[in-house]
């Protein structure tokens, strides 16, 4: 199904540096074992018109919207900071490509909780492209997971598991897992 | 006497693009260049170097509406370069995925172009986003289809978005007879919606074609008998799905494919003398500025026998099913017609397909660095993908992606239409012009978000 009672959805453009830390969480996500109830999607670019448009009016109900992106507030690259639509200024989620639809989160928000991780860039290249995240950004990525995590849920069993495999705070998981 | 008025950025569709037109004293296009901003980003080089595997995946991430046409593409390209026939099995699932991949996007572009349209018989313009009927039911019934879409391309690509399932060679894995038993009963389910669907859009298209007037930012302009129409032949390579180089009977042939530099295209610098400030979104560019389309056009041209062709939905039509509406509107007619194929396209393929049936190529040959092509119909048109692969590794690669094509077509079609119409001629193309990057950009006063940091 296209959709879950929670939405994990990681936005951005890996072809652009710090840009792809979305994708990135995304994989690292799906490598778990996590509950039925959520789905975890690589929204690219897609987000805004693939997905969140889609969420208001699904046949299957999405609870809760865990976005997880870079965010420039002017902070240490690979600080990590949580938002929420109201945070927002105009724009920020109504499409990237000048298409001047209704803000697709703007009219979620009502219906849906919803959660954004965001993740200070380093340096994002667009237009030109350049493979991988910057170190700082890449060290973010498991401590997104765990704070997506945290929003999944901690009756979900799968937070917990990973918790202990994450191991002190702020670390970086030992190869191969979590 | 000319005047130029410059109309940028466009809006309602996927880029960045501006128009800059000539106009006579009644303000009617007697030249309109339609360019890109996007800026160019080199993807072809990049790809230079890296496996025959990897280079698809780089290629979804070109454009974020298109990720599956660009999967198709780059990776029949890398088949047809290495000599790789791919089991039919496989061929059926991406033919479902071309499916539904196009039912999603010609539904996304209705609420992209409703906007400048008419509910039929009433000087209502369409606001997709209204509570009111009958626009209301519209509006569910498009999220419907794009629902459906984007299911079933997430049954048989693995992913909705960036689909993980196809391969050099074929597909990861085939689809258990549950799961096509679920896209049969989503297509089902889809085809009724889809027929009310295209009736109706097809009526709104019509009306706005048989105005005499409608309006635009307060101002009433004419509808011309001739709105959109243009001279340029079409390109087309399947009714649905695509070509490539390892075709018995090849439909693309890249000998009569040549590309110029915008520089020979487009017009020199000049001045804009003409504004209107109460044209949509803030008005076109203050008077006193200047434009130079050659030199800010971020694109190639491409020509086909030496001309601009028109690729998409009509062209498939003129092309393989005798379709002769010209125009802007007939653009948009033949776009309403392909959602029965793809509805019907789903459904036959699902029942052809044996989820028994091997998906992967028994030998994936590693490439002698023959040229190979593949031509994959996305929603927009003709997406060629043309490559070199040795020893398993890309050597050349070049992407022609339908907008590039449609961008001197559409141009001529600006010709004789009053210029305010301009973008609703730009929008029958449904432009997809290659993306640029995605940031989330947070407001200057950052208190809200230092208070809420997380690590």
């Amino acid at each position: 199904m296209l959709f879950r009672e929670i939405v994990v959805v990681g936005c951005g453009n890996p072809l652009f540096a710090d840009d792809g830390f979305g994708p990135a969480v995304v994989e690292e996500l799906q490598k778990l074992d996590l509950p039925e109830k959520v789905k975890v999607i690589d929204g690219g670019l897609g987000g805004p018109h693939y997905l969140f448009t889609l969420m208001a009016h699904s046949d299957e109900p999405v609870k809760k919207l865990i976005v997880v992106d870079i965010a420039d507030f002017g902070g240490k690259p690979g600080t990590l900071v949580r938002l929420t639509p109201e945070d927002l200024p105009p724009g920020s989620y109504r499409d990237v490509h000048s298409w001047n639809m209704v803000e697709p989160l703007q009219l979620l928000k009502d219906r849906v909780e919803i959660a954004i991780i965001g993740c200070q860039p380093k340096r994002v290249t667009e237009p030109n492209v350049e493979l991988g995240l910057s170190d700082e950004v890449e060290k973010a990525i498991p401590k997104a997971v765990r704070h997506v995590l945290k929003e999944i849920g901690v009756d979900d069993g799968a937070t917990i598991k990973v918790k202990a495999d994450l191991g002190e705070e702020g670390t970086t998981p030992a190869q191969g897992g979590p | 006497m000319s005047k130029v008025v410059e109309i940028s950025p466009t809006t309602r569709h996927e880029g960045h693009t501006k128009l800059v037109l000539k106009i006579n004293d009644e303000g009617i296009v007697e030249r309109g260049d339609w360019l890109s901003l996007t800026p160019v980003r080199g993807i072809e080089k990049l790809a230079v170097g890296k496996s025959m595997h990897q280079v698809p995946k780089i290629a979804s991430r070109v454009c974020g509406i298109c990720p599956i046409a660009h999967t198709l593409a780059a990776t029949e390209a890398m088949e047809a370069s290495v000599g790789c026939y791919v089991p039919e099995d496989a061929m059926l699932l991406r033919y479902i995925l071309q499916c539904a991949n196009r039912l999603h996007s010609h539904a996304l572009h209705n609420i992209l172009s409703l906007p400048d349209m008419y509910l039929p018989g009433t000087d209502t313009k369409i606001n997709p986003f209204t509570p009111e009927e009958p626009v209301r039911s519209v509006a569910l019934r498009i999220q419907k289809l794009r629902e459906v879409g984007q299911t079933v391309g997430e049954i048989v690509g693995g992913e909705a978005i960036h689909p993980s399932n196809p391969r050099v060679g074929g597909m990861y894995k085939n689809i258990t007879p549950r799961a096509r038993e679920k896209i049969y009963d989503l297509a089902k389910e889809a085809l009724p919606l889809a027929r009310d669907h295209m009736e109706f859009m097809i009526s709104v298209f019509k009306n706005f074609q048989n105005r005499d007037t409608v309006e635009v930012g307060g101002m009433e302009v004419p509808v011309p008998d001739t709105f959109g129409f243009h001279n340029q032949g079409y390109m087309a390579t399947a009714p649905v799905y695509g070509s490539s180089s390892l075709d018995d009977d090849p439909t693309w042939f890249p000998e009569r494919w040549t590309e110029v530099r915008p520089w020979d295209w487009y017009m020199g610098e000049t001045e804009i003398d003409y504004d209107e400030p109460n044209y949509p979104i803030g008005g076109t560019t203050p008077a006193g500025n200047k434009a130079w389309p050659q030199m800010e056009a971020c694109m190639g041209v491409p020509l086909y026998d030496g001309q601009p062709v028109e690729v998409g939905p009509r062209a498939r039509m003129v092309q393989y099913r005798n379709f002769d509406l010209k125009g802007a509107m007939g653009l948009q007619i033949a776009r309403q017609m392909e959602y029965m194929d793809c509805i019907y396209g789903m459904m036959e393929a699902a029942d052809a397909l044996n989820t028994s049936g091997k998906v992967l190529a028994d030998e994936i040959p590693q490439g002698d660095g023959t040229l190979g092509w593949a031509a994959n119909e996305a929603p927009r048109g003709s997406d060629v993908h043309l490559v070199k692969v040795k020893d398993g590794r890309v050597r050349w690669y070049s992407l022609l992606v339908p907008t590039t094509w449609n961008f001197p077509t559409c141009s001529r079609a600006l010709e004789g239409a009053p210029w305010q119409l301009a973008e609703v001629i730009v929008r029958a193309y449904d432009p997809c012009v290659s993306c640029a990057t995605h940031m989330l950009v947070v407001n200057e006063d950052k208190r809200i978000v230092a208070q809420k940091l997380i690590e």
